[in-house]
């Protein structure tokens, strides 16, 4: 069994002051480590973070989530007792059972990554919204098509991984397609994944939080842009 | 010479002199001194651009210099865009540094938990 010190939870925050505590502290209490990148807040969601019980990076200005991901990879590879890194979101719509499906699915697996879906449970997936649930079919569809990994959920922001793992991934975006691009260097590195059934809370705040259709077109803008780099 | 070609001539050798102080790269300032030697001359022999253009079978002067700034500004717009990620790029390094040099502990820090 996984000791919960050795399992680093990393939510990338920007300006979730309202709602970071109660994200962070519930995971606490399962005894995993939390890591909470503020990515450029202008109010106090790092020290409800703190407060909430979490280890805090800040960036100085806003980068996005995908170079939060990448800071908080750096701060839990350099953390001698750490085994397992999990992404999260800072807006209150995973839940900390979630994380434990995710690690008892990583475990048994022996895989190198566990990757969340809303469509494994089909009670789960009719919480959905039917826009947002036309918008992660396409967006599934897109990945099978580049990737060529079997997923059934392309975008879920709800992720465990190894820490070898998390240190091989060669990521560079630094905002929404980072979840794009960290697919396909599991493709790359021909990492084993597996996925496990996640619930996705939709409040009012979290859809406004959330992706909107023309996000989609913004992320395929930055994945073929990429090759300008 | 016309008042036009003096006024023109002046704000093409302000624009250099500015460029050159702006823009230090010794292929830069081998750019900025080719457009000027191209410019100058063309506001002081201006048909002298037709006769060009002909010998390339474009009707006018006036058309040849148009595609000519369209191919430059596609020229600085391309390299213009890989300067700014290469930026982008440094500034996410320093800005993830600092990050990672200063990180806040949890207020629950000695707890049981922690």
């Amino acid at each position: 069994m996984l000791a919960a010190p050795s399992v680093w939870i990393v939510i990338p925050a920007l300006n979730e002051a309202r709602t970071i505590g109660e994200v962070v502290a519930p995971l606490r209490a399962h005894g995993w480590r939390v890591l909470v990148i503020d990515d450029g807040s202008h109010d106090t969601t790092a020290a409800a973070a703190q407060a909430g019980g979490a280890v805090v990076l800040r960036h100085a200005i806003n980068l996005g989530q995908g170079a939060g991901l990448r800071t908080g990879f750096a701060f839990v590879r350099a953390q001698p007792e750490a085994r397992i890194v999990v992404t999260y979101d800072a807006d209150g719509q995973h839940q900390p059972e979630s994380v434990a499906t995710l690690l008892g699915a990583l475990e048994q697996s022996g895989a190198d990554v566990a990757l969340g879906s809303r469509f494994l449970d089909p009670a789960a997936s009719r919480e959905i919204p039917t826009s947002r649930r036309a918008l992660l079919r396409l967006a599934t569809l897109f990945t099978r098509a580049t990737t060529g990994l079997r997923l059934t959920d392309a975008h879920n922001g709800l992720r465990a991984l190894t820490v070898e793992a998390a240190t091989r991934l060669r990521l560079t975006h630094n905002r929404m397609a980072h979840a794009s691009e960290i697919l396909s260097e599991i493709a790359r590195l021909g990492l084993r994944y597996v996925e496990a059934p996640v619930t996705i809370r939709y409040t009012d705040y979290s859809m406004a939080k959330g992706q909107r259709p023309l996000d989609a077109i913004a992320i395929l803008w930055d994945i073929f842009t990429a090759g300008l780099r | 010479m016309l008042r036009s070609q003096v006024l023109l001539i002046v704000l093409l050798a302000a624009l250099a002199l500015y460029l050159f102080r702006l823009r230090t790269t010794p292929r830069d300032r081998l750019l900025y001194v080719l457009m000027v030697g191209i410019a100058v001359p063309l506001v002081l022999f201006p048909d002298a651009s037709n006769v060009v253009a002909h010998a390339v079978g474009i009707g006018r002067g006036a058309d040849l210099v148009f595609y000519l700034f369209i191919i430059f500004s596609l020229f600085h717009f391309a390299t213009s865009a890989s300067r700014i990620r290469q930026l982008e790029r440094q500034l996410t390094q320093l800005v993830q540094d600092r990050a990672l040099d200063a990180p806040g502990l949890p207020h629950d820090h000695g707890s049981s938990s922690a």
